[in-house]
């Protein structure tokens, strides 16, 4: 099906990209001219070119049918997702302030420092505990390869 | 959209302000969606990748150049999106029948029933064999068929050299010739769509 430069005829007839470009309307004037006057003299390349032609107008219509006027805008999500960051960065930072003042107001209490040892070694150990399986978690992640198969 | 207010746009959005983005991507939703469907199969996924898409789009707005058009760069990051999605999903395409949709529209009253079925069943035909192709078939058919880019805009969203681009539709309609032979529903050079 494809057509390589070459004389048929005593005529040249068009290479595959060249009538790729004629049917698309991206020859200049000369050349366009150049594939009409092959196009003229080889039934083989007007059946190859009408057969084109036809694939084209078929598929013009196929995804626009598809896709429809039903379709709702992806804006609404996409605004959802682009206030996301926002979100986590005051949660973050809420956290951050509240466990800072909690600190500050269980070091300068008036408890016996040995009770405060104590209790700061068990929400220390606690938070160690989590950091050390979050980051586990979080490496496993990485290399799950079934992470993205839906479920 | 017109290119200054465009560009206006997008100096806002890299302001940092999100508001100013809506026009953005209520302007190249559709473009974006029938990219997407052509590469993905179905609206479910194809609108995922499309929200991803304009996420990533917005995140990386601050490296962009506004005197530049949005759209190619947009459709770029889109067709990255969704090869991404096809390649770590299980699903890959996963082809919807547009049947549903066809039916809703009123039928043309120049055909009769009968006509209008073979129409419907002839593009179904088409779809399926669409799906049979690999990415970088369905996506130049979709960019230039569909969107009736030139060959240097496919290029610049492709990111391919722009003589390639004449090749590679070539392939890609061979290829859905093929398809459609083996499905049954050949274009036969005599049938008028």
């Amino acid at each position: 099906m494809s057509h390589d430069p070459k004389l048929e005829n005593g005529m040249e007839i068009v290479d595959q990209e060249t009538l790729m470009r004629y049917l698309d309307g991206e020859l200049p004037p000369d050349e366009r001219r150049r594939v009409e006057a092959a196009l003229s003299a080889s039934t083989e390349l007007q059946r190859d070119l009408t057969l084109f032609r036809e694939l084209k107008q078929e598929l013009a219509g196929v995804i626009p049918d598809a896709v429809g006027d039903r379709a709702v805008s992806v804006w609404e999500a996409v605004n959802r997702r682009l206030a996301r960051p926002l979100g986590w960065v005051l949660l973050v930072l809420g956290v951050l302030g509240w466990t800072a003042y909690g600190v500050y107001i269980y070091i300068t209490s008036p408890s016996d420092p040995v009770e405060k040892l104590a209790t700061g070694s068990v929400a220390i150990g606690i938070l160690i505990l989590l950091a050390g399986v979050i980051a586990e978690r979080y490496r496993e992640w990485l290399t799950d390869p079934y992470r993205d198969v839906q479920r | 959209m017109q290119p200054e207010v465009e560009g206006e746009l997008i100096r806002k959005c890299q302001a940092g302000d999100p508001r100013f983005y809506e026009p953005l991507v209520r302007a190249y939703e559709p473009v974006g969606l029938r990219l997407a469907l052509g590469m993905m199969g179905n609206r479910e996924d194809a609108r995922d990748a499309l929200q991803d898409a304009f996420v990533k789009a917005f995140e990386a707005l601050s490296s962009f150049d506004a005197r530049r058009p949005f759209g190619p760069w947009f459709l770029q990051i889109l067709r990255n999106k969704c090869r991404d999605q096809l390649r770590s999903r299980a699903s890959r395409f996963r082809l919807e029948t547009p049947s549903d949709e066809m039916e809703r529209h009123p039928a043309d009253p120049r055909w009769g029933p009968e006509r209008q079925r073979q129409r419907t069943a002839a593009r179904e035909t088409l779809w399926e064999a669409l799906g049979d192709l690999p990415p970088e078939h369905r996506e130049i058919l979709v960019l230039k068929e569909l969107e009736g880019f030139r060959y240097g805009e496919i290029a610049g969203i492709l990111e391919i050299p722009e003589g390639t681009v004449a090749s590679r539709l070539f392939h890609a309609r061979q290829a859905l010739r093929d398809a459609l032979s083996r499905n049954g529903g050949a274009v036969n050079g005599g049938s008028s769509s």
